[in-house]
């Protein structure tokens, strides 16, 4: 009896492995007209003239006036373009015979109206500069469109060309003549078109087959979400997506990246250095408001273990805030490399003086200070602790705060923070959008520069820089503006970020883009 | 019989009030402004003014026991909100997410009942020898490791090494495999001890040797004990339901499947409130009214506590 009982079970265990084997997938035979991209994130709302949507799926769909290339400001929608003397009217001159996806033609009117929405939808396009500064708008014929502001401002074109909020989407799409509340299509000038959408499952984009510039090799590009990353890395080494592409961990933490690129048998690339990833020293808290304190930690934190040990060698050290290939930061600045005797010198020299139990002290006081993150972060939490031990050993004890969301950014409000990271937005945005948002109270920047005495200077000083028409002008008052931060310390700068992308050797094309958040799918192909 | 019913269901009112209550509480005591966090994760600048027209726009002005009376209100009618991040009403976001989280629920008890019972009574048949120790031994390990661990390495194996199945996602029912078992490991030890332990109870219970004596086939007395067996693990697997719906969040994360679970982590990281009040509201509901229905369930089956009811 129990023999046949036994006999049963067994028959019935291997039918179950044996329908498994039956209902095998083939993920190797991919269709080559698709493109599988993973993202730990849905597209979400693409509208372009909102934020809730991916930026590198927005970017798909829609296009602007003008785009941000490595060599400056390109046409795009517009052929070409004049700027006035008083650098006030931008009068552009549109490309012809252009049709949304929905068939509506792109002319100056569509243009106005898109433009109009955008500036009409002030609270939440507010972040951006040029938001404020448009006065009026103006069809001058079907093809011309004149663009006025309120005051000069030079990075206009560049912010034309970003991926939001000003690309085109059909009229016809508006709810009530605007696209504040949503939009009821995502009909673009681009060259894909958004075909499904399955919420938090997949987006499937299809080549657009009335596009107006080289149409894209690849017909459908299929967007996959997947919350996890070791579940994308599993995949594509299943061959079930083909693209894995992203900056700052968000896709792929540093770890995974070079165990695959070890493995070769993925192609893997990386960006020119975009963003920058600093560590603001808040210049009204009590220990760091003196600057040989501020100093002394700058020489403290051996970056190359950052670099090297945590980032493993994903991202450059960064030397000074911004990378010498940013826009106006090609400049001289004073270089604090490691050197922990300089680190411990400035801190003697400060008064901070070292007892038994290896920390330093100050009239009683123990040098303690404190460094908040985001906890979803995990890399910062690891970047903390490596810096927590640099700053041992000269004497200084650092605490690591780590903290969600709401609460961090609730912190970083309230300036009530000793060390805290600071990320600037990367290329095209950088420098003008980053050091715009250093005059903003709510920003940690501003906070952990509240304490500097020129800070009134350096808010006019960027207020001027951003309106500022002579090109040698601007140049000089951005290195007043970098000299000033970087003689005063108050960033300690880590590294520079860039985009990381992987995938299977038979797809080719693959580049990037002068954003961090697009990606180029249109030139990519397979082999 | 249908008063004990009724006054279980009346029973159930001021318990699910209560742990709305606390959730209520709970989620007030955050020191984040809810109007703060619904214009922030829109990328819109909590300059003073849009706090304080969003606080107006989502009531938070109201006294405390006024809001919650306001939500619950609304839940009764079927309004749970509008989620902070995409403005979508929370009732189509669960009702989008339930489906696919009870696929893989169903799936998962099926895999739970094939499995606890097959290996249940080869466990009783060789009580103490080798192959019961070995098998329990081996169920125990995977149930003791974290779902998100032993997720990883299923799908390694089956997928990437043997190339059987996807990794994840959900599309073809190969997909529904891989989350299912990684969720059902959690529960089977539980079933498997439960099971084997009655049997071997069973066995030596006097009706069984008076079947014996009566000379009745070796495969009709068997029937007996596992029948006899299967009645306490029948409850508890009703128990396990509102259990399994509320263990997917990791498994769903891991393995891309659009449900409820994934839902609810999306809302944490958002901290999107109202999506995180329903999922809270609907888990008690769940739980509470399998419980009553277990309940029910237990009573009409057993003699002896049908007569305590009465």
């Amino acid at each position: 009896m129990k023999k046949r009982l036994l006999l049963v079970m067994f028959t019935l265990l291997i039918v179950l492995t044996g329908c498994s084997q039956a209902t095998k997938s083939n993920p190797a035979a991919v269709d080559k007209n698709e493109l599988v991209f993973a993202s730990t994130k849905d597209i979400r709302d693409i509208n372009p003239h909102l934020t809730g949507g991916e930026l590198a799926a927005q970017n798909m769909v829609f296009e602007s006036l003008v785009m941000n290339t490595p060599e400056g400001v390109k046409p795009k929608l517009a052929e070409k373009w004049e700027i006035s003397d008083d650098g006030l009217t931008y009068t552009f001159y549109l490309r012809k015979n252009i049709k949304f996806s929905d068939g509506e033609p792109f002319n100056a009117e569509a243009v106005k109206k898109n433009i109009d929405v955008v500036v009409a939808n002030y609270e939440k396009n507010a972040w951006l500069n040029l938001v404020q500064v448009i006065d009026s708008t103006k069809v001058v014929d079907e093809y011309t469109f004149t663009l006025t502001l309120k005051t000069p401002y030079y990075p206009t074109l560049e912010e034309l060309g970003l991926t939001r909020p000003f690309r085109m989407i059909s009229p016809k799409c508006f709810i009530d003549g605007t696209t504040a509340n949503g939009v009821n299509g995502y009909a673009g000038t681009g060259p894909y078109i958004l075909a499904e959408h399955k919420d938090n499952q997949y987006a499937l984009f299809s080549v657009n087959e009335n596009y107006w510039g080289d149409k894209p090799k690849i017909q459908h590009v299929r967007w996959k979400v997947m919350p996890d990353h070791q579940t994308i890395l599993l995949a594509l080494q299943n061959g079930e997506i083909d693209l894995i592409f992203g900056a700052d961990g968000d896709m792929l933490d540093a770890n995974a990246f070079s165990s695959l690129q070890d493995e070769g048998k993925y192609v893997t690339k990386i960006s020119p250095p975009s963003g920058s990833r600093s560590i603001l020293l808040n210049s009204k808290r009590e220990a760091t408001s003196d600057k040989l304190v501020r100093e002394a930690l700058q020489y403290a934190i051996n970056k190359q273990t950052i670099a090297t040990g945590i980032l493993n060698d994903t991202e450059q050290i960064a030397d000074v805030l911004m990378s010498k290939s940013t826009p106006y930061a090609n400049i001289d600045l004073k270089v604090r490399s490691y050197d922990t005797q300089k680190a411990e010198a400035l801190l003697d020299q400060a008064g901070w003086a070292k007892s038994d139990d290896g920390y330093r002290y100050k009239e009683g006081k123990r040098l303690n200070l404190m460094l908040s993150y985001n906890s979803d972060n995990a890399q910062e939490k690891t970047i903390g602790e490596s810096m927590q031990n640099d700053l041992k050993a000269i004497g200084v004890e650092l605490e690591l705060l780590g903290e969600e969301k709401q609460a961090y950014f609730d912190r970083q409000k309230s300036g009530e923070f000793d060390l805290q990271y600071s990320l600037s937005w990367g290329l095209p945005y950088d420098p003008q959008t980053y050091v715009s948002t250093w005059r903003v109270p709510s920003h940690g920047d501003y906070q952990a520069q509240a304490g500097l005495e020129k800070k009134k200077w350096l808010d006019q000083t960027i207020s001027d820089v951003l309106v500022e028409q002579d090109e040698t002008a601007r140049a000089e008052k951005y290195e007043q503006i970098f000299s000033y931060v970087n003689e005063e310390a108050v960033y300690l700068p880590l590294t520079y970020s860039v985009v990381k992308a992987i995938h299977a050797e038979q797809l080719k094309g693959v580049s990037f883009n002068v954003s961090q958040y697009e990606i180029p799918f249109e030139l990519m192909y397979f082999e | 019989m249908k008063q004990y019913v009724i006054k279980r269901i009346a029973g159930t009112v001021p318990l699910l009030l209560l742990v709305t209550f606390l959730a209520f509480i709970l989620i007030n005591l955050r020191t984040s402004d809810p109007a703060e966090i619904a214009l922030r994760v829109n990328q819109i600048t909590p300059t003073e003014e849009v706090v304080q027209s969003m606080r107006e726009e989502l009531g938070l002005d109201d006294p405390f026991l006024i809001r919650y009376k306001n939500w619950i209100m609304d839940s009764f009618q079927g309004n749970l909100g509008t989620s902070y991040v995409n403005k979508k009403p929370v009732l189509d976001e669960l009702r989008q997410a339930i489906p696919p989280t009870l696929e893989l629920a169903g799936a998962t008890l099926i895999i739970i009942v094939f499995f606890s019972v097959s290996i249940g009574i080869i466990c009783s048949i060789f009580e103490n020898r080798w192959q019961d120790r070995f098998l329990r031994g081996f169920i125990f390990l995977l149930s003791a490791m974290p779902s998100f661990w032993i997720g990883l390495l299923l799908m390694w194996y089956f997928s990437v090494y043997l190339g059987w199945l996807p990794t994840s996602g959900k599309n073809g029912p190969s997909s529904i495999i891989l989350p299912a078992v990684t969720l059902s490991l959690t529960f089977l030890s539980t079933y498997v001890r439960l099971i084997r332990n009655n049997m071997i109870q069973n066995t030596q219970e006097n009706f069984i040797l008076y079947a014996k004596l009566r000379g009745l086939k070796q495969s009709t007395v068997m029937w007996k004990v596992f029948s006899n067996s299967i009645q306490s693990a029948l409850t508890a697997f009703g128990m396990s339901i509102p259990r399994l719906i509320a263990g997917t969040v990791v498994v769903e994360n891991i393995f891309a499947w659009p449900g409820i679970g994934r839902l609810c982590v999306k809302a944490i990281f958002n901290s999107d409130y109202p999506v995180i009040q329903a999922y809270i509201l609907m888990m008690a509901v769940l739980f509470i009214v399998c419980n009553l229905l277990v309940d029910i369930v237990v009573v009409m089956i057993d003699p002896r506590l049908r007569r305590e009811a009465k």
